[in-house]
């Protein structure tokens, strides 16, 4: 699925992109793959269980609506929990690098 | 978390939407991809192929996305259950035995339950039901006894307290009914009641057709259900018909719903009374009326009978012959079914110990099985389990098999219904709407539940406790698990014989009673006696009414009532077979009949023994004593010479002589009875004490009089009894077989006269004793079947520890033990078990027992033979139980035993 990545940084990233506004799964995979300028190895079929276990826990909300090419599309954004879950796993994140480059300098 | 919860379960109501919209989603993530990869400028395969890569398989995220939403436990314990059957499928025979052990235990439970829930828990059929009351009355220093009202207690308690809304009383009579005004059917003896003013409002509830009769005196009236669907079969045109009640035409103005119940289930009729009447009526002593109240909202029964007690000295002041007596007040809920809640309840807890018992016994077999499985569970663990995961796979499987032992026994329990519902218990006792209903199956997925959890955590944690330990060991073999399981199994055989040893010897206790009950002599000879109740006519007495001294009505018998008194016995004597007739009031052997008071001219009786001066009241024809071979011990029967212009006579029983004669020769004493115009009588005869109702404990007081020698100003109540004579037969043979002849020779006498019942003293004998006897039976049932699965229980554990023991044994016997030695061995263990079972039975049956001392008769509640009988078998049939794998013991081979280390 997502090995290559940490665990759970696949949600943060969804979370991160949704920030600015909703998107529809396609354009949110096209971000992410955009964003990392292809350096991530994620199969775009794994973007959907994640983004489904997102709405389970209630920081996604789910509607349909027209994307720009005209067509029926899901739309994906952030709940006020979502927002506050990103927060929480930016700073973590931020936290968990900072540690990791202490580490891999001073050895 | 709990929002979590919430969107899975709004999820699984958009499940068919849910699969629509992802593939939608998919789909248009592809075509999207695929039109953008195009636009860079990729050909359509490329694109498409590329798209296919990117997005990898599609049925992996569709699978990962609806697992999403599945609740985690639910997907766990699905397999855990898939892995459970396919695991009961390799053990059938362990799967079967232990289904069934909890099918038994858990059907005896439903059934009891389902009675429960029908009797006691069912709410009455009438709107805010916990608002009706009964109001009773009970006698100075007997605050258990409780007696219907009389006009005066009635019109006291309705006009001294504010605790009802509404209230009401009626009077049970019973009533010649029929259909025509003179039809070829003879017509039927019924019983109905009058009402007072108000009455058909406190119940609430209106005839689902017609309507309630007025208040106001009327010849309007209200019949049964039961009586619309026998006598109308259900005509929906009914209302308005004529009823002929002693051939006077009355109007059907309604038929009451279903149920509808006044104190008596086999009232078939109401019909007005008003107060006016009432008041004159029933100024009586006797208490003939029941009262009803509706509470007042938010008034409690608890809070009504403290305001109802304190009004007792103000009852005793206005009416002296109330002085000293109780009020009592209780929900109508317990007034109808109250005195069914102790045996049924008893009942429910004996079940529960019986399901105690099939609970051990398949905790037993589970660690039989574990024993067997010792090395699955260490591969388990092996390959990574932890303990709570085992624990849970066993939960799981034991989960499963108390559900389906709870299907199983819900099956039986129907089956069960089925057999009570058809018993006179039943019938007796109005037992209709018990049925496994909703509650009745929550109720056994409940225990079902309980069960398993009951049953499997001891042999759960024991098991998985040693497989973790057998995991570290090198061989599969174990032996610690055995010695600590062994030690659990026993506790388990010592659990059963206790518990089956309670439920024997209160079941011993019931069957002493019965026995004690059938063998003490009643008195007179019950063997070939029909007896018939031919219930005469209102019309034998006349209008002319009169006023008693205390206030009640008499009304006036005229000779004709004798005379076809007369007739009828003559013409019942002619029939072929029969013997001897005579007439009576009570049935013999049908219950204790009415009590008088009566004192002896010229000896003073104190104020506080007024009481005690009452006896059984006999009105008697000629040839009684004879007809029932009730022994005379002292001077002569009643006989034809003693009529209306004779001396009055009467005569006593032993009991009555000795108490209030003693030291004297009764014979020729005169008393007076409190009966309204009789005349002192002369004592000419003493007669044995007979046993009119069974239960009683010592001979009751008991005076026969002349029938013909009454008053012909009888108290209204009173003379009720006496228009319903019980013509009493003795044949020469069995008295069923001349039961037509009797009928049709009634028919001879006056087509008119209604038949209300024959039956033979012997039915009327085992009346009395039904209750007891059903009771009696179904403790029995339940006790055996107790004995029954214990005695599995102590012969599987013996079978296991031989089998396990055998290298022991063999080595024994290489060492020269005899075969008295390995019985010994073997024996010795068990008999520990029993015996440590057998205390702890015999300590619990003693505080346990007491709780059935209401249904005994004869016996104490902690009767030490019926405890040493119910011991002593327990334990010989236990030992049987032992024997026989002690048995296979003595065939253990040496050589076979060292082989198999």
């Amino acid at each position: 699925m997502t090995q290559d990545l940490l665990p759970g940084t696949l949600y943060m990233m969804v979370l991160r992109t949704l920030a600015a506004g909703p998107l529809h799964g396609y354009a949110i995979a096209r971000r992410i793959q955009d964003a990392s300028r292809g350096g991530l190895q994620i199969e775009d079929g794994s973007l959907y269980p994640a983004l489904n276990r997102m709405l389970v826990k209630g920081w996604l909300k789910a509607e349909w609506g027209t994307s720009e090419n005209n067509r029926r599309a899901r739309f994906y954004r952030l709940t006020p929990d979502g927002r506050k879950q990103l927060e929480r796993e930016t700073s973590d994140f931020d936290q968990l690098i900072k540690s990791i480059q202490l580490v891999m300098r001073s050895a | 978390m709990f929002g979590e919860i919430i969107r899975k379960f709004v999820h699984l109501t958009r499940r068919a939407r849910f699969e629509e919209d992802f593939d939608a989603e998919v789909q248009f993530h592809l075509e999207t991809r695929i039109a953008d990869l195009q636009s860079e400028g990729l050909s359509k395969e490329e694109a498409i192929g590329r798209a296919r890569r990117e997005f990898g398989p599609r049925a992996r995220a569709s699978e990962e996305t609806r697992s999403a939403w599945n609740f985690a436990w639910l997907e766990q314990t699905r397999s855990d259950v898939r892995f459970a059957l396919r695991s009961f499928a390799r053990r059938k025979s362990f799967a079967l035995a232990a289904i069934l052990c909890l099918a038994i235990g858990i059907s005896a439970n439903v059934l009891i339950f389902s009675l429960v829930n029908g009797v006691l828990l069912r709410d009455l059929p009438y709107p805010q039901a916990e608002r009706l009351t009964s109001v009773r009355f009970s006698p100075p220093n007997q605050s258990d006894q409780k007696l219907g009202s009389n006009s005066g207690t009635y019109f006291f308690v309705r006009d001294h307290s504010d605790l009802f809304e509404k209230t009401g009383a009626i009077r049970i009579t019973g009533f010649s009914v029929s259909p025509e005004a003179k039809g070829e059917t003879p017509p039927e003896w019924i019983q109905g009641a009058w009402t007072s003013t108000g009455m058909t409002a406190v119940m609430g509830v209106e005839p689902i057709l017609g309507r309630w009769y007025a208040d106001e005196p009327n010849p309007d009236l209200v019949i049964s259900y039961r009586l619309w669907k026998r006598m109308y079969h259900g005509a929906l045109d009914i209302v308005g018909k004529k009823i002929y009640l002693d051939s006077i035409p009355s109007n059907i103005v309604g038929v009451a719903p279903e149920g509808f119940q006044t104190m008596n289930p086999d009232i078939d009729l109401w019909r007005p009374q008003p107060d006016r009447n009432l008041a004159n009526a029933l100024r009586s002593p006797n208490r003939v009326f029941f009262m009803f109240g509706r509470l007042k909202p938010g008034i409690s029964v608890r809070q009504a009978q403290a305001r109802l007690s304190a009004l007792e000295p103000g009852l005793g002041q206005e009416f002296e012959m109330n002085r000293d007596w109780g009020i009592r007040i209780e929900s109508l809920h317990d007034a109808y079914v109250g005195y069914m809640r102790r045996p049924l309840l008893v009942l429910q807890g004996a079940v529960f110990l019986l399901l105690l018992i099939a609970c051990a016994n398949a905790a037993s077999l589970l660690l039989a099985q574990a024993a067997a499985r010792q090395k699955e569970f260490a591969l388990r663990v092996a390959l990574g389990s932890d303990r709570i995961r085992l624990i849970r796979q066993l939960l799981v499987e034991n989960t499963v098999l108390s559900l389906a032992g709870g299907a199983l026994g819900t099956a039986i329990a129907w089956f069960g219904v089925q057999a009570v519902l058809r018993t006179a218990f039943a019938a007796t006792h109005a037992v209709k709407d018990v049925s496994l209903d909703s509650r009745v199956l929550a109720f056994t997925f409940a225990i079902s539940l309980g069960t398993g959890l009951v049953f499997g955590v001891l042999p759960s944690m024991q098991v998985s406790r040693s497989a973790l330990m057998n995991a570290v060991r090198e061989s599969g073999r174990s032996l610690t698990a055995s010695a600590s399981s062994s030690r659990l199994r026993g506790a388990f055989v010592v659990a059963q014989v206790a518990l089956a040893l309670v439920l024997l010897t209160g079941s011993g206790l019931l069957i002493r009673t019965l026995i004690r009950l059938n063998t003490t002599d009643t008195g007179l000879n019950p063997r070939n006696i029909a007896v018939i109740q031919v219930p005469f006519s209102r019309t034998f007495y006349s209008g002319a009414n009169r006023q008693s001294p205390t206030g009640g009505l008499l009304v006036l018998f005229d000779g004709r009532f004798d005379a076809l008194s007369e007739r009828v016995r003559e013409r019942l004597e002619q029939v072929p077979g029969v013997q001897h007739a005579t007439a009576a009031v009570t049935p013999p052997l049908g219950g204790a009949p009415r009590q008088v008071q009566f004192s002896r001219p010229g000896v003073n009786i104190s104020q506080s023994e007024q009481g005690i001066w009452s006896a059984e009241w006999y009105p008697v024809s000629a040839s009684y004593f004879e007809t029932l071979e009730i022994p005379l011990k002292q001077g002569r029967a009643i006989d034809s010479r003693d009529h209306q212009k004779t001396q009055p006579v009467a005569m006593i029983n032993d009991a009555m002589a000795r108490e209030f004669f003693p030291n004297q020769d009764p014979i020729g004493q005169q008393i007076q009875l409190d009966v309204v115009d009789d005349l002192p009588r002369q004592i000419v005869g003493i007669v044995g004490n007979v046993r009119q109702d069974r239960y009683q404990t010592r001979p009751q007081p008991q005076v026969y009089v002349p029938r013909t020698q009454l008053p012909s100003f009888m108290d209204m109540t009173m003379s009720f009894e006496i228009l319903v004579p019980s013509f009493i037969v003795r044949t020469s043979g069995d008295p069923s077989a001349v039961m037509p002849a009797l009928r049709a020779a009634l028919h001879d006498v006056s087509p008119a006269l209604p038949v209300s019942s024959i039956r033979t003293v012997e039915e009327y004998a085992a009346g009395q004793l039904q209750d007891v006897r059903q009771y009696a039976t179904l403790l029995s049932l339940f006790g055996g079947i107790s004995v029954v699965l214990a005695l599995t229980g102590i012969f599987g554990v013996m079978v296991n520890t031989v089998s396990q023991r055998t290298n022991e044994i063999g080595i024994r016997v290489a060492l020269g033990a005899t075969a008295g030695d390995v019985l010994k061995l073997v024996i010795g263990q068990g008999l520990r078990l029993i015996l440590a079972g057998l205390t702890l039975g015999i300590a619990i049956a003693f505080v346990a027992t007491p709780a059935i001392g209401s249904f005994l008769w004869g016996v104490r509640a902690n009767d030490p033979f019926t405890f040493a009988v119910a011991a002593a078998g327990l334990a010989g049939i236990a030992l049987l139980a032992c024997y026989l794998p002690a048995l296979r013991a003595l065939r253990v081979q040496p050589v076979v035993a060292l082989r198999n280390e």
